[in-house]
């Protein structure tokens, strides 16, 4: 697992170039950096002229409202991501045993929710929360509205992620146990599962990305997330294109962080990054 | 109990008309074969004779398609409890050695004591350190896996089966995987296992190890046992030609 440590991807796709190639390397990149610059220039220079630089589009953003506003907001994206990011890895586990489980019902019926809940968007699911349950006195606050179908539209995926885990795992490993005489469940919760989940922690991490992103549909259900309360802010100050650059930015730093985590603990456990089949 | 007991004599296994295919290709034909307490057996033939599948089959590693397997004189359990009870007493070593990569060695060692035979966890350890210490690999007890080399693997993957107190003990090619210069610490536990009475059958090619300590060697091709005897017998004096020629050929090398 650990035998390739200091090989990457690249050096194994990639030949190293020669003094010709390095060459050729360097000058695509310099023209590169160039049309980029350019571009930047261009969209800036657009900017002006369309006045979007002017101070009244960006002066709001010096007021300590405007961020305890953005703040509030950040902390309803991170509650509904953390909490829907834990369902989901529950939901994923439960739904992985299923479908490894030697009950053929049982295994059908995992299979069926994982389909389902991988193949539908979470639009769809968010709006049956929203506009189906409802209907049938069930009350739920709107951060349930978001959070469980996000969380259920990601578990799909986990399940995934896990069975990839699952099957990363020598079949010596499972032997091995059931020669000692360990059960089955023993077998997979003692000796298969954790070595799934060092598989596939640094894959698991970089998917709360994806509910991270999800969770900007709060807006259906009027839950205050960090999008929800910029949409507000542009309603106030009128500043739509300077509102979303804003928060565009803080939503790449939060998955940049997620990313950079991931890989660090790829790094630390010396394990690739699966992606789920 | 004042009556003297009469004890039955029973086959620690026994094999009565096995037979199991994969596909179109029969991999164990007709097996019957009898393994008494203390004995020790070499299982030796050309790859794809069904050595491995033979001795898989005696703790349902791999399942048979008609026959019959005793163990103790009791028909091998198909599933459940009856056949994790025993798998226990049965021990298994691998060609791969199998080590639970994510535990250390001595967590390896215990898992089975503390996790099937309910045994404490301190009890379980210091009977891990004391096979460890014979099999002599005390020093690694704190390791993983991965850390040790392929012949300390495999003399913990033994202690691993030991700490079961089996009755039996089956190894599939367990030097098979190992450098040259690792196999004999390999066998010399197996040798002193053998001496002190431990019932084995051992798929192995390794000749000097049946010389020294087996009681018979069999010789499996397409799934059956063509011949058996004596290492005696057999090495110097086979009866068939495809063991002749068998022998021949792993002698050229």
């Amino acid at each position: 697992m650990s035998a390739s440590a200091g090989i990457s991807m690249r050096d194994a796709l990639y030949e190293q170039p020669g003094p010709k190639m390095r060459r050729r390397i360097r000058i695509g990149t310099a023209i590169a950096l160039v049309l980029v610059a350019i571009f930047v220039l261009g969209i800036i220079r657009q900017f002006y002229v369309t006045g979007q630089l002017d101070a009244k589009y960006w002066a709001f953003f010096l007021q300590p409202t405007t961020w305890t506003y953005l703040a509030n907001g950040f902390w309803g994206t991170v509650k509904v991501s953390v909490v829907a990011g834990a369902i989901s890895l529950a939901l994923g586990l439960v739904f992985m045993l299923g479908r490894t489980s030697s009950f053929a019902w049982l295994r059908g019926l995992s299979r069926a929710f994982i389909d389902f809940f991988r193949g539908v968007p979470s639009l769809l699911l968010i709006y049956f929360f929203f506009l189906v349950i409802p209907q049938y006195g069930i009350k739920m606050s709107s951060f349930w509205m978001i959070t469980l179908p996000v969380a259920l539209s990601a578990s799909g995926v986990l399940a995934e992620v896990f069975r990839a885990g699952v099957n990363a795992v020598p079949k010596g490993q499972t032997e091995a146990a059931i020669s000692i005489g360990l059960s089955k469940m023993q077998t997979m919760f003692k000796i298969v599962l954790p070595q799934a989940i060092r598989f596939v922690i640094p894959t698991l991490i970089s998917q709360l990305v994806i509910v991270v992103k999800d969770t900007t549909l709060a807006y259906v259900v009027s839950y205050p997330d960090m999008l929800q309360n910029a949409r507000v802010l542009i309603t106030n100050y009128d500043a739509l294109v300077s509102t979303y650059f804003v928060v565009a930015i803080i939503y790449i730093l939060l998955n940049y962080l997620i990313n950079q985590a991931s890989i660090a603990v790829s790094r630390r456990t010396g394990v690739k990054i699966l992606r789920p089949a | 109990m004042s009556e003297p007991i009469i004890e039955e004599h029973v086959p620690m296994v026994e094999y009565r008309h096995v037979h199991k295919h994969y596909g179109s290709l029969h991999v164990l034909n007709d097996i019957n074969l009898t393994v008494e307490p203390g004995e020790v057996i070499v299982v030796i033939g050309p790859s794809g004779s069904g050595k491995s599948t033979l001795i898989r089959t005696a703790n349902r590693l791999e399942t048979i398609d008609a026959g019959e397997i005793l163990i103790e004189g009791l028909p091998l359990p198909e599933e459940g409890k009856q056949l994790a009870r025993v798998r226990a007493e049965v021990g298994m070593v691998f060609q791969s050695f199998n080590l639970f990569a994510h535990k250390t060695v001595l967590d390896n060692v215990i898992m089975g004591p503390v996790s099937v035979l309910g045994v404490n966890k301190k009890e379980a350890e210091e009977e891990a350190a004391a096979l460890l210490r014979r099999v002599g690999v005390e020093e690694q007890a704190h390791k993983v896996p991965a850390q040790l080399s392929g012949g300390q693997q495999q003399r913990v993957a033994i202690a691993r089966s030991l700490a079961m107190h089996p009755k039996v003990m089956l190894f599939d090619e367990p030097t098979s995987a190992l450098d040259p210069e690792m196999i004999n610490e390999v066998l010399d536990v197996m040798v002193e296992l053998a001496r002190g009475g431990m019932t084995m059958v051992v798929v192995t090619h390794e000749m000097n190890f049946a010389k020294r300590v087996s009681n018979r060697v069999l010789f499996m091709a397409d799934g059956q046992i063509i011949e058996e005897g004596t290492p005696e017998q057999f090495f110097d004096n086979p009866q068939t030609d495809r063991a002749r020629d068998f022998l021949e050929s792993i002698k050229t090398h």
